[in-house]
């Protein structure tokens, strides 16, 4: 309690650190801010090109069915396989000044989590486009299911990040880990088409559910499942609370192994 | 005793740092030699307890690695102490790493935000204070520049006038003040000096004993992790810079020992062979080369001329205040009737500083029949610290050198008066209005 209302006062340096991390990023291109859209639209134009003309399959709309599920996919990757080095890479501010140490784990993913906000901008302009029906009560969930991934990825990151200071190997390992995962997740294809034996076992992954209802939301234009929701709330609490212990045991002792 | 009264109270601290001799960072590492890494335990505060009131500037002092630097750290909560407590209470400011969260592709008015943020400031804190920093970091006319096309002058003066506006209850210092030209540095410190007097609590690391004397009220000595002293700065300062004095002097002593049974050795080897050398006949030649160690006729030879402090002691360093004398011992090869004896002190860029022998002090001394003998030199005090080269000699009346080393050895005077110049003689000071 009293750790949160520290992070609290330092809010503003969670704001400028992000701010700092958003415009640095594209500093010195000369597009500057508009890769921020650029980035997701090109993506989406490869997409559309692999699946209409290459890989065609039976599902209505591939390059939407992907592209919904693939922006808040690629929020929670980035944030969790770059957010392992996260600490180490701010070692100069670690070891020489003091402010609460989760504050660079919070930046970082919310870092991420604006740039997927930018991006959502494509996939509405898109949606909108494709001429997709938009359910309005479906979205007004939307904003429920993008605090739930947030506060997993913060979770994650926070483990993943603190364990990084002690045993490097961590970050390495992550890259692997969180491509498996894409995998393991159905980012790419539906739930429908887990074989139902296996189906027990993708409901363990904390990241099913979030992409479930993305998908139900953006692309079918339907109400998530109260099932899916309700266990993407635990997935999230769990994973956050667990990061949240993690972190404050590990974090005493950071300034001493940077 | 309210805890605002003392808004630092360091209650029994202890920290070890885990030192290992090779640490595996990898995976195969831990795994195979898990059992296997030698580590020790290194203590480098050992039970430190110390309160600080509102208000008070302390100076944490001692030489480099004895635990003030950890301490500073402690108090910032960049380490936390293994055992003991620190209450700070109040906003603190570190002035230990400036500039923190520097982005080099942003203007410095962006970096101000950015680094203010870092100290806990709020939005709507940090617009209050904005021109107040630029004013005093004195770059208005750069402050939307980048900062990476700063010089590293303008980069620290930014980076300082952000944390010292930040204000804070409790600001701490770490040897910083280096920076900058000494019109900023004496404009950081008056700004020290209004902050004290407006009641915000300084701790100051430093190995400059005159800001010590001069602007903290208290300073605690810290030696090998533990409290050593504590008191008001000047007594402190003094008794540290005493005892740092005596340790260079001991040292210096003791290195001086180590050459000396060097020398020691090789001359009796050089005694030897030319003793070799003059038994054979028509080898009895002068060595009269100015750029050897020692030249002259050898009809007299110094075997040694020893520096001896007050409590006549052998030494290779003396206090300035204390008068010292040289004992000099001499053989004598060839019948001579009279000898001068001389000696020189000289700075190492080569000025003479003083000179005299045997024949100017009006002494004549009368060798005839004598096959060697001891004769000591008595000076006062050298009074300035230094380095200096001792030249000694002996001539003959009709002023042919016999044995004369331009650099017989080179000793040191130390002082802990931090008095510059060429000279030092008694001075003093009177306030007349």
């Amino acid at each position: 309690m009293k750790t949160l209302k520290e992070i609290w006062a330092y809010r503003e340096m969670i704001f400028s650190l992000v701010g700092r991390d958003l415009r640095g990023r594209y500093k010195g291109s000369v597009l500057g801010f508009a890769w921020t859209f650029l980035n997701p639209l090109l993506q989406l134009a490869v997409y559309t090109m692999v699946f209409s003309i290459i890989l065609r399959n039976n599902i209505k709309d591939y390059y939407l069915y992907l592209f919904v599920a693939l922006v808040p996919w690629i929020f929670f990757s980035s944030s969790v396989s770059g957010g392992a080095g996260c600490i180490r890479a701010q070692s100069g501010m670690i070891t020489k000044i003091y402010f609460p140490r989760e504050v660079i784990p919070i930046s970082h993913v919310t870092s991420q989590f604006v740039n997927m906000l930018l991006s959502l901008i494509v996939v509405f302009a898109v949606v909108i486009i494709s001429g997709k029906p938009i359910n309005p009560i479906a979205l007004l969930y939307l904003p429920l299911i993008m605090i739930i991934e947030y506060l997993l990825a913060i979770g994650i990151t926070m483990l993943v990040s603190a364990i990084t200071v002690y045993w490097r190997d961590v970050e390495y390992f992550m890259g692997i880990i969180v491509m498996a995962w894409q995998f393991a997740t159905p980012v790419m294809y539906g739930i429908d088409q887990i074989p139902e034996r296996l189906l027990k076992y993708f409901n363990l992954n904390p990241m099913t559910p979030v992409i479930v209802a993305y998908r139900s939301i953006l692309y079918y234009g339907e109400v998530p499942e109260m099932n899916t929701l309700l266990s993407a709330v635990l997935f999230g609490l769990i994973m956050l609370f667990i990061g949240w212990t993690v972190f404050s045991k590990l974090k005493r002792h950071f300034a001493e192994e940077l | 005793m309210t805890v605002a009264e003392y808004p630092i109270v360091v209650n029994h601290i202890s920290k070890s740092f885990r030192v290992y001799l090779d640490k595996g960072h990898t995976l195969k590492e831990m795994a195979l030699f898990s059992r296997r890494r030698k580590f020790e335990d290194r203590k480098v505060i050992d039970d430190i307890s110390f309160k600080v009131k509102k208000g008070e500037a302390i100076a944490l002092i001692g030489h480099n690695g004895c635990g003030k630097s950890t301490t500073l750290k402690l108090l910032t909560k960049i380490m936390y102490p293994d055992t003991g407590t620190i209450t700070m209470s109040g906003r603190v400011s570190s002035l230990i790493e400036l500039g923190a969260g520097f982005h080099p592709d942003m203007s410095g008015r962006e970096n101000i935000y950015i680094n203010a943020s870092i100290f806990g400031l709020t939005k709507r804190e940090i617009d209050s204070r904005v021109d107040d920093i630029i004013a005093f970091s004195e770059l208005q006319d750069y402050i939307d520049n980048p900062v990476r096309t700063y010089s590293s002058g303008m980069y620290m003066r930014l980076a300082f006038a952000v944390a010292i506006n930040v204000n804070a209850d409790i600001l701490l210092v770490d040897e910083i003040l280096a920076v900058g030209d000494a019109n900023f540095q004496a404009k950081c410190y008056d700004k020290m000096r209004e902050l004290k007097a407006a009641g915000t609590t300084i701790v100051l690391v430093t190995h400059d004993m005159g800001t010590v004397k001069a602007f903290c009220n208290r300073a605690i000595w810290i030696n090998k992790g533990v409290i050593a002293a504590e008191g008001k700065s000047g007594d402190i300062v003094d008794t540290y810079l005493e005892y740092m004095n005596e340790l260079r002097m001991d040292n210096i002593n003791e290195q001086a020992r180590e050459d000396e049974n060097n020398i020691i050795a090789k001359k009796l080897q050089e005694t030897l062979k030319k003793k070799e050398q003059q038994d054979l006949p028509g080898n009895n030649k002068l060595t009269m080369d100015p750029k050897a160690i020692h030249f002259g006729n050898q009809k007299a030879v110094i075997i040694s001329c020893e520096i001896l402090n007050s409590k006549g002691i052998v030494v290779k360093a003396i206090d300035s205040n204390e008068n010292y004398s040289l004992r000099f011992t001499y053989t004598i090869n060839e019948p001579v009737e009279e000898l001068i004896f001389g000696m020189g002190i000289f700075t190492l860029e080569g000025l003479w500083i003083f000179g005299t022998n045997t024949q100017m002090s009006g002494l004549k001394v009368n060798v005839s029949g004598k096959s060697g003998g001891v004769i000591t030199f008595k000076g006062e005090a050298l009074k300035l610290s230094g380095k200096y080269i001792l030249q000694c000699s002996i001539i003959e009346p009709d002023t042919t050198p016999c044995d004369y080393y331009n650099e017989y050895t080179r000793f040191d005077v130390l002082n802990s008066t931090r008095e510059a110049g060429f000279i030092r003689y008694k001075t003093s000071w009177e306030i007349t209005e």
